[in-house]
């Protein structure tokens, strides 16, 4: 559509209106899919300070009568909402930081030595992406509970770390390293771990990025897993929390808008400052 | 000591030193336990459990097949398989075309690309329980948010999660409205991967804007649209978490999918864990049919 100064002759009065009308349709469309995206968040987030009175309101008011945090200090104070958002938020780091430790060790061997069995290892690993948690539930569940650990975060946190998307990522991105540069520390008496740590790992910090950033959003939002672990309200986590008061109806759902915008925020905020990692990152991968 | 040490390394080529060979396994072990324990061993043992009735977890009797003729015959199953299948299906296409839509806008767009871009991912990030609280809200039969705008248009109150199809139709919207920017983005690379000349050229030849989507931007996308197709199908025949929240099932089992089913089996009671790792197996060898399925038709298309 910007072609059009080294072809001159179709710029007639009718098809320079065409484009522009196109022009104008696409940010139509376009702004009306944006609407339609953005709404039920906004909603969100007026609701999270409205008062139930006024979130019984018929018709629905739309701006809240004051912007007082009351609903976040109330779930936060008179409910166990500070136990939830903990649990989340250590829940969600252990995960990843294990997740990157042993993830980007075994992306390590898979992209720098020669072993037997390598490929075996490689393709078993890719071909798990195929056999998520969902279909597997009961066996882990058997595995997670002979090990003591139903009803602890650990149970939470353990069984998904070792994701096969960080393992392909990272060896992806290993492969680029040069193999004089490893070379060359051995030459230099370095050991193997320290040649990983030291020399490899800082390199990989964009591949990092990307995985820690994919755990964090998968750990945060993760719901089926937590909910079966967590049998006793002390190790809920956030999502599990709302789901679980939702349908028991115990909480007043002002409150659980507040705490709905809490586990909207942090994963918002890091995708507006990460976005670019993470359109490579899915680019890359497909994600998931 | 380098002097020394550099035939030392040449003469290692021969045989690492057990250091050097052992290294890949060390760095290899934690990941791969973890993996065996609680991916591996348990999609073996899957197999093996769905031939067992269980109803604690601890004592095991064999039955054979008989968890799979349970299911079989089971009245609820099958409405489930069919919601499953409907959901699944409706899910797949309509967010592949509405994925290829928006990426193709987007992609057209000189200026708010990266605003554009990031709006339709942020449905993406939410988490799928509060998804399915929020929509749940906002669609409620009297004083929905919804149902109120649309009164304003002159739409008279719809039964969204009342009546049996418009629950279904209610839960593959809001399905869509949380996946669909992430096939977008997947599409997005796709698109910005093809030669800008060959537009270039169809528009010397006076190739229409269909046209040119035709035969230059579908034919071309297709590596990013087997993608986006496989993953649809494999996110859709999983749903769960937002369905739980926002119809939890209902009305009367209307929109209860199969992961639910296995759920429920497994983890209320009456619990049977045999019948909930059958039905495990069972999506899991039909989501795996379908990959196939998927796999061998693209690569069909590409050698003709």
């Amino acid at each position: 559509m910007n072609a059009q100064p080294t072809v001159a002759p179709r710029r007639t009065w009718t098809s320079l209106g065409k484009t522009r009308l196109s022009d104008a349709l696409r940010v139509v469309v376009l702004t009306a899919g944006a609407i339609v995206a953005l709404i039920p968040v906004l909603w969100t987030l007026l609701g999270a300070f409205k008062s139930p009175t006024e979130l019984a309101a018929r018709p629905p008011t739309f701006l809240p009568d004051s912007w007082a945090l009351t609903n976040f200090t109330e779930a936060l104070t008179r409910f166990d909402f500070t136990t939830y958002l903990r649990n989340s938020v250590v829940v969600t780091i252990a995960a990843t930081a294990i997740t990157l430790a042993i993830n980007s060790m075994a992306a390590y061997a898979l992209a720098k030595y020669n072993f037997r069995g390598k490929t075996f290892l490689f393709v078993l690993t890719l071909a798990t992406i195929m056999i998520p948690l969902q279909v597997i539930l009961i066996p882990v569940y058997q595995v997670v509970a002979g090990l003591g650990l139903v009803n602890t975060l650990w149970g939470m946190i353990i069984p998904a770390a070792a994701t096969p998307t960080g393992v392909f990522l990272l060896r992806q991105y290993m492969l680029s390293i040069p193999d004089e540069l490893i070379e060359a520390a051995r030459v230099d008496g370095s050991g193997e771990f320290r040649t990983f740590l030291r020399i490899v790992l800082p390199l990989c910090t964009p591949a990092l990025a990307v995985v820690a950033i994919f755990s964090v959003m998968w750990r945060w939002n993760d719901f089926l897993w937590p909910l079966i672990v967590a049998q006793s309200s002390d190790v809920y986590t956030l999502p599990v929390a709302l789901a679980r008061f939702n349908a028991e109806e115990t909480v007043p759902f002002n409150l659980i808008l507040a705490m709905s915008v809490v586990s909207i925020v942090p994963v918002v905020i890091i995708y507006l400052f990460f976005q670019r990692q993470i359109a490579t990152g899915i680019a890359n991968t497909g994600g998931k | 000591m380098t002097t020394v040490a550099i035939p030392l390394a040449l003469n290692r080529r021969k045989r690492a030193p057990w250091g050097l060979r052992l290294a890949p396994y060390l760095f290899l072990f934690p990941n791969m336990l973890i993996f065996g324990m609680f991916t591996v061993w348990p999609a073996l043992n899957g197999f093996n459990m769905s031939l067992y009735a269980s109803s604690n977890g601890r004592t095991f009797k064999p039955v054979g097949l008989g968890n799979y003729t349970t299911i079989l015959t089971d009245a609820q199953f099958w409405s489930v398989a069919r919601n499953t299948v409907v959901y699944a299906i409706a899910f797949v296409v309509l967010s592949t075309v509405l994925g290829i839509g928006l990426a193709v806008l987007i992609e057209a767009q000189k200026r708010f690309k990266v605003f554009f871009r990031s709006v339709f991912f942020i449905p993406v990030l939410i988490s799928p329980v509060v998804v399915g609280l929020v929509w749940g809200w906002m669609l409620e039969r009297k004083s929905g948010a919804v149902n109120t705008w649309l009164s304003w248009i002159g739409i008279g109150e719809v039964p969204w999660l009342v009546d049996n199809t418009w629950a279904m139709v209610s839960v593959v919207a809001v399905g869509i409205w949380m996946q669909v920017g992430f096939y977008m983005l997947i599409l997005l690379a796709g698109l910005q991967a093809i030669d800008p000349t060959l537009y270039e050229a169809a528009r010397m030849d006076g190739a229409s804007a269909w046209t040119q989507f035709r035969s230059i931007t579908l034919p071309m996308l297709q590596p990013s649209i087997v993608v986006v197709v496989v993953l649809a199908t494999i996110h859709g025949f999983q749903s769960f978490d937002f369905i739980y929240t926002l119809t939890g099932g209902g009305p009367v089992g209307a929109t209860m999918l199969i992961v639910q089913y296995i759920y429920e089996n497994g983890f209320q009671s009456p619990i049977r864990y045999g019948i909930a790792s059958a039905g495990g197996v069972l999506l899991f060898l039909v989501v795996f049919v379908i990959t196939i399925i998927n796999w061998l038709i693209s690569r069909k298309r590409e050698a003709v």
